[in-house]
């Protein structure tokens, strides 16, 4: 059973310069430890070893997108039960809504502020964990 | 003595003609008021018939309803309720006798009919039930699977015999309406008959009027017929106007009198033919008014003279008899002006009908289609004929709900109108968007009698919505992504967290300042889209040696390709390749075909530009030697944001656009682009352009300017 800290973040992505700054924010503003993949088969090729507790993915990537990535994660058992959350600069009201049903927690869109992203990110984990004590009982 | 003798004898006869004429008159009188009856009678069954619809239609819901929501009891119940309202109506339809309508067949098969729907709604409902107790008791799947399947199996029976039910209540419709028609064909003969009545009441009153004056007898008794007889002349709606054999007014009456705005005294004695338009006086010399047929002489096509001078269409009837052995002419003068223009605006509402681009559907008012448009067909693909007497479900497309379509319905009886978009499907099978109009429409007792559906075409229309909906979402995805950087690098610097490793400090900037650059090629290229699109592109079209253009456009290129380690080479020969085009444009075509090949190249690639003949045209390739375009990715090689690879789109700093902006540009230059390609050896993008011709008169120097919609003007 997890200890209830984040730390472990698998982070998908395609350009590499937003990439860098995600990683970059999350590690030197959050803390987080960050293992960021340029395609979905580079994340599968890591997944396991490095145990995440929380998926971050891009939404728009050739070959595997977003939504198909978080399905190949799943079944893997090391990325069955974390929580996802897609990030995107899809930002039309209906595509988000469409995200949102796709089995994850949240959907940040682009631009954001690399200096709030951690906190975003901590608050989406605070809120899972809460929802999950409630649901096991 | 002998006088009178005569008279008694004319006086027998008359009384005889006069008797047989009353008989004949009484009996007419009393055939049109038993048609007036029975048309009262079958009007009431006619909206009893119609009134037999809806009860009908509502025996099918309850097992439909039930197969959706398992509401097993409040469905019973609904269906009882229905079963009761249906029985009040068919009842009605059991008390009209007086008509010679015989449904009898029609009740029967009526009767069978809603005993068999009657018995097969219990069933689904008995199905619906048996499967809920199942579903309870968590019996076998296939158990409750079974279940269902037969009540989908006996609605669908239910289907049919609800079906075959509306079909004969539509029989019954068409049975009584073919007796309204009947007896409103007999009320109009009936009628026809009275006016028949009235006119030989008139001819023979005029005679008597005539006969009385010439004899002198007149007796105070028959002074006072005259007037009697004068009255109703003056009041007939038909001006009447008598001539002797040369042509002379002997009379008129009152209506005669307002038709040609004359008063009876100036117009006595004066010739009838100075009151025809001289164009149709021989039309009137030629024709012929004998004395022994009823229908003889009516003659349309007059144009008849106003005291005011003004022209009208006139119709022209003439009965010669002769009175006292000198014969005379009666005219019977109608001015038709009003109908012929009522019969201009049905041509004219019929040439509409005929051409316009919307498609028109008129159904009878059980929504039988009666009439479709050419536009119609266009539309549908289904032809005038074929339509006929159907339906117009058959253009359903089963996109809308039921829901839509009773609302679109509640919506027609409550206000008459309903207009909106639907989907429906064409004879091909394919689904289009229309936009729809329907009105119901009355007739004079206020009742509907047709309904009007007009229509277009807007699926081309949505189409084009959607792409622009799509293009703007890509757009707003794209600038995002660069901005994204830029923010994201610029907010880390500012707050100081890598201060600390110059490095990363330097690659934070180095990013923002890589993806500025990118914002700014990608607003400069949905611009040049956009322009393209919008047909305002200017091209400033004049004589340019594409041979020239080439050494130019590698010379250009040639730092950049060095950045990648590739080498440009021209291969292009000694001769001159004139080509009429914008320079800039085809400059903007040529370095967007070196970059992609530069940024695809292999480090240490070469890339041949080359010019040379292809036919009427010059053709200019560049080959490269670089990864080449996946087989998969070939059709979309020209798209809008398109690319194989988007990451390679980032690393490599396209914007997705380039292509096809050039596409576009060559489009318009009258020429073609296209490319060739097999990955890892060679891929060629090449564009031909049509040679320069003598005869286009453009000299060195010389310009035309276009838009990209097309020629705009020839200048020197």
């Amino acid at each position: 059973m997890h200890d209830g800290t984040l730390r472990r973040i698998l982070y998908v992505e395609d350009d590499a310069d937003i990439r860098k700054i995600v990683s970059m924010s999350l590690e030197m503003v959050g803390d987080y430890a960050v293992v960021a993949c340029g395609s979905c088969a580079d994340a599968l090729e890591v997944v396991d070893d490095f145990d995440p507790d929380l998926l971050l993915l891009d939404v728009m990537m050739p070959d595997v997108d977003g939504p198909a990535t978080l399905r190949r994660l799943r079944k893997r058992e090391s990325a069955a039960d974390v929580p996802a959350v897609f990030i995107t600069a899809k930002v039309q009201a209906s595509d988000i809504e469409r995200y949102k049903r796709l089995g994850v927690c949240d959907v940040i869109v682009k631009p954001f502020d690399p200096m709030l992203l951690s906190d975003r990110i901590g608050q989406i984990w605070q809120d899972y964990r809460s929802g999950e004590r409630v649901d096991t009982g | 003595m002998e006088k009178r003798e005569r008279h008694k004898f004319a006086y027998g006869i008359a009384g005889l003609l006069i008797l047989a004429f009353f008989v004949w008159t009484f009996n007419l009188l009393l055939s049109v008021q038993s048609n007036w009856a029975e048309s009262n009678d079958v009007t009431a069954m006619d909206k009893d018939v119609h009134a037999l619809f809806d009860p009908w239609r509502n025996l099918n819901r309850p097992g439909n309803d039930v197969l959706e929501n398992y509401e097993v009891a409040a469905q019973k119940k609904a269906l009882g309720r229905y079963l009761q309202e249906y029985r009040q109506a068919r009842g009605r339809l059991d008390m009209h006798g007086r008509s010679k309508v015989d449904l009898g067949d029609y009740y029967r098969d009526m009767d069978a009919a809603a005993q068999q729907a009657e018995t097969l709604a219990n069933r689904v409902l008995e199905l619906a039930e048996q499967r809920e107790s199942l579903r309870l008791a968590g019996a076998d799947p296939a158990l409750i699977s079974a279940a269902e399947t037969e009540a989908a199996t006996t609605m669908a029976r239910m289907d049919q015999a609800f079906q075959s039910g509306l079909d004969i209540i539509a029989g019954m419709d068409q049975v009584i309406d073919q007796r309204l028609l009947d007896l409103e064909s007999a009320r109009r003969k009936g009628v026809g008959s009275l006016y028949l009545i009235v006119f030989v009441a008139l001819v023979s009153s005029a005679l008597s009027l005539m006969l009385l004056r010439r004899t002198s007898t007149q007796g105070v008794a028959l002074q006072s017929g005259s007037e009697r007889l004068n009255a109703i002349v003056n009041n007939v709606v038909d001006g009447i106007v008598t001539v002797d054999e040369s042509g002379n007014i002997e009379s008129l009456n009152r209506t005669a009198e307002e038709i040609f705005g004359y008063s009876s005294d100036s117009m006595v004695g004066h010739n009838f033919r100075a009151l025809i338009s001289p164009e149709s006086r021989a039309l009137y010399d030629t024709a012929d008014f004998s004395s022994d047929s009823q229908s003889a002489g009516k003659v349309a096509g007059f144009t008849g003279i106003r005291s005011d001078g003004v022209h009208f269409s006139m119709e022209l009837e003439g009965t010669r008899i002769s009175v006292e052995g000198r014969p005379i002419i009666i005219h019977i003068v109608r001015d038709v002006t009003e109908r012929k223009r009522s019969q201009k605006r049905l041509q004219l509402a019929a040439t509409v009908f005929e051409n316009t681009s919307e498609g028109i559907m008129i159904t009878d008012r059980n929504g039988r289609i009666q009439s479709t448009n050419p536009a119609f067909t266009a539309i549908t693909g289904f032809a005038a004929d074929e339509v006929l007497g159907q339906n117009p479900r058959i253009l359903q497309s089963g996109m809308q709900s039921r829901d839509f379509y009773e609302a679109m319905w509640q919506s027609i009886s409550d206000t008459g109108h309903w207009q909106g978009e639907i989907v429906n499907r064409r004879k091909n099978g394919e689904a289009y968007t229309q936009w729809l109009n329907i009105n119901a429409v009355k007739d004079g007792s206020d009742r509907v009698s047709h309904y009007v559906g007009v229509t277009f075409d807007i699926s081309e229309l949505k189409a084009s919505e959607r792409m622009k909906d799509e293009f703007i979402a890509t757009v707003s995805h794209e600038l995002r992504t660069p901005l994204t950087s830029i923010h994201g690098s610029l907010s880390l610097l500012d707050s100081g967290v890598p201060a600390k490793s110059p490095e990363k400090s330097a690659e934070l900037i180095r990013i923002a300042k890589e993806n500025s650059q990118r914002l700014v090629r990608l607003i400069d290229d949905i611009l040049s889209i956009a322009k393209i699109e919008s047909d305002t592109m200017r091209f400033q079209l004049r004589s340019v040696n594409l041979r020239e253009l080439v050494a130019d456009a590698v010379e250009a290129n040639q730092d950049y390709a060095k950045q990648f380690g590739v080498r440009l080479l021209v291969r292009s020969g000694t001769e001159d390749a004139h080509v009429l085009a914008d320079k800039d444009r085809l400059m903007q075509v040529l370095a967007n075909l070196l970059s992609n090949a530069v940024k695809h190249s292999p480090k240490g690639g070469e890339i041949s530009v080359e010019t040379r003949h292809n036919e009427g045209y010059w053709r200019v390739t560049v080959t490269d030697n670089g990864v080449g375009i996946p087989k998969s990715f070939r059709p979309e090689v020209f798209k809008k944001f398109a690319q194989a690879d988007a990451s390679d789109r980032r690393k490599r700093g396209g914007t997705g656009l380039g292509l096809s902006i050039s596409k576009a540009i060559i489009d318009r230059l009258g020429g073609r682009i296209g490319f060739e390609s097999d990955p890892g050896v060679r891929t060629c993008f090449y564009f031909d352009l049509p040679k320069m011709q003598q005869h286009w008169g453009v000299e060195a120097g010389g310009e035309r300017i276009m838009t990209s919609a097309g020629l705009e003007a020839g200048r020197e």
